[in-house]
């Protein structure tokens, strides 16, 4: 009999213990929203290098809580001969029984997440975004950095929209930065201004980011005209190594003087191309390549994902990011575009506006849909080059657009 | 927070936003186009200094080779060259005709110009390499 017992209260704990008891309808509905981005990460392909990461957080967040709980610490009782044991830990008695305050240790997801709320990861992917990075586009024709200014306009028009719905300075800061279509600056930024907010700014980021040959090619075909969007460029100038090798030095001095803000992310994002230009340090520029980018990127995805639990981001603060990330976005590559006009007019139709919307950043994906909407003008047309200028500008004005928020509100 | 204070903020963030980053980024492209001469300047003063210096110091190695007196060349029509085709270009495709026809064959090269369209299989491989998605 005392064996039954034994076995129904083994029972009854692991029952009380499990999700079924412990769980609400905003876990099951989280559940099946990182079931679409499954989907849409392996059926679609939109970023499934971190929409899995992202929706496999997600997941276990809202599966088993605790997964991202910190250390606390539980009261036990103690022996009078174990109390040398527990030396070093509180005591408390109460009627006469010792007690200790033990520590607990946290949660996985919780350790993990310490990269994300130090700052740590973003920069490190930066490290590894410019050890890929080839600048010399944008060295060739340093024009382009207009281009790439002109695309953040939509993080501080988005600022305003932001403030306007209710949302504190620090918060519309982080809501705008989307506008950049810069994940680890979006992350970097909100894990500052405002972390409550990070799960929420992060999928609506990266889905945008996703989402790129969605979003921008409509916008592209309304604000130009098919003679512009037919416009072949001039081949670029060949770059000399000695020019590659002095741009991030050149680079990291004078925006780390100008904005100090921005010195982690431009500071490792042109540490990365250094490793990569001096042709010298072969095997840290792959490890920033590959080993170290795909590490952080595992880390940096889950833990994310696993912010987006049912209480905090089933809320209308969710719904309002969304749709102001997605505002953030289309202004970002409207601006870029009619920048892209200006210089267009400016050069005598030397220049072909549809690398404008390369300025949002999302490097090369948004390069790439510049290329191909060119290309349905003018099959002849290859503007991926001319474009990628724009594109690694962009990268460089999404972080000192971030420098600036991050100066002004923190 | 009230409408004005939302204002104030509003106005206050887009105004420093605009202007710095367009300041920091235009800035940046006066100086990237700045050290670009600079460097391009350098390195061809630098390479024309190293060929100097390399036939002195052949000729100083070697004092028994005569020093060439210039002697008066019949003028050879030289071909009309495209401004974008550098000149190692220019000495590769001579060098192809040269080893093609050899000196027994009358051949010159009138004119070298960039094509301005790509042939098929050129279009072939660019697309394959550009191809966005």
């Amino acid at each position: 009999m005392e064996i039954i017992n034994g076995f129904w209260d083994a029972l009854k704990g692991i029952y009380q213990g499990s999700g079924l008891m412990n769980l609400d309808w905003r876990n099951y509905l989280m559940i099946g929203i990182a079931c679409v981005l499954f989907f849409l990460a392996i059926k679609k392909q939109f970023e499934p290098l971190l929409l899995l990461p992202i929706a496999f957080g997600m997941l276990l967040v809202n599966l088993f809580p605790a997964i991202v709980a910190g250390p606390t610490t539980e009261m036990i009782p103690v022996k009078p001969e174990e109390l040398d044991h527990y030396s070093n830990y509180a005591k408390t008695i109460i009627d006469g029984q010792t007690f200790v305050s033990k520590p607990t240790s946290g949660g996985l997801f919780f350790y993990l997440y310490q990269g994300v709320k130090l700052g740590i990861y973003p920069p490190l992917i930066f490290l590894g975004v410019g050890a890929m990075t080839d600048f010399g586009p944008l060295i060739a024709n340093p024009k382009s950095f207009i281009l790439g200014a002109a695309a953040q306009i939509g993080i501080f028009v988005t600022f305003v929209g932001a403030v306007f719905l209710g949302f504190t300075g620090s918060e519309a800061g982080a809501i705008g930065i989307i506008g950049g279509a810069d994940g680890p600056t979006a992350i970097f930024v909100t894990t500052k201004l405002a972390p409550h907010l990070l799960g929420s700014i992060a999928i609506a980021a990266y889905s945008y980011m996703a989402l790129v040959p969605i979003i921008q090619p409509p916008i592209m075909r309304a604000l130009t005209t098919k003679k512009e969007r037919a416009v072949v460029m001039k081949q670029l100038r060949p770059v000399s190594k000695l020019e590659k090798i002095i741009f991030p030095v050149l680079i990291v001095v004078i925006i780390s003087i100008l904005l100090p803000d921005a010195a982690p992310l431009v500071g490792m994002l042109m540490f990365g191309n250094l490793l990569k230009e001096s042709g010298v340090c072969d095997r840290l520029s792959k490890t920033a390549q590959n080993e170290l980018m795909n590490i952080i990127t595992i880390f940096l995805g889950t833990t994310v994902g696993a912010t987006a639990t049912g209480e905090n981001f089933l809320s209308l603060s969710t719904l309002k990011i969304i749709a102001l990330g997605l505002i953030a976005f289309m202004m970002g590559t409207a601006f870029g575009v009619l920048f892209g006009k200006i210089m267009y007019k400016l050069t005598g139709g030397k220049v072909n506006p549809l690398i404008g919307s390369a300025g949002v950043s999302a490097v090369p994906m948004a390069a790439r849909v510049s290329q191909k909407v060119g290309q349905e003008e003018n099959p002849g047309n290859f503007l991926l080059m001319h474009a990628m200028g724009p594109n690694v500008a962009g990268v460089i004005g999404s972080a000192v657009a971030a420098g600036v928020l991050l100066s002004v509100l923190k | 927070m009230d409408f004005i204070g939302k204002f104030n903020l509003s106005a206050t963030i887009l105004l420093t936003g605009f202007a710095i980053v367009f300041a920091v980024l235009v800035f940046l492209i006066f100086i990237i186009w700045g050290y670009g001469k600079i460097v391009s300047t350098a390195q061809t003063k630098h390479h024309e200094r190293k060929t100097r210096k390399e036939l002195e110091k052949i000729k100083n190695d070697n004092p028994e080779i005569p020093s060439v007196e210039p002697v008066a060349v019949k003028p050879v029509r030289a071909p009309v060259v495209d401004d974008s085709v550098p000149d190692e270009v220019i000495a590769v495709i001579s060098a192809a005709v040269y080893s093609m026809y050899g000196s027994r064959e009358k051949v010159r090269i009138k004119s070298v110009k960039r094509s301005k369209k790509r042939s098929a299989w050129a279009n072939a491989g660019v697309i394959e390499n550009t191809r966005p998605f």
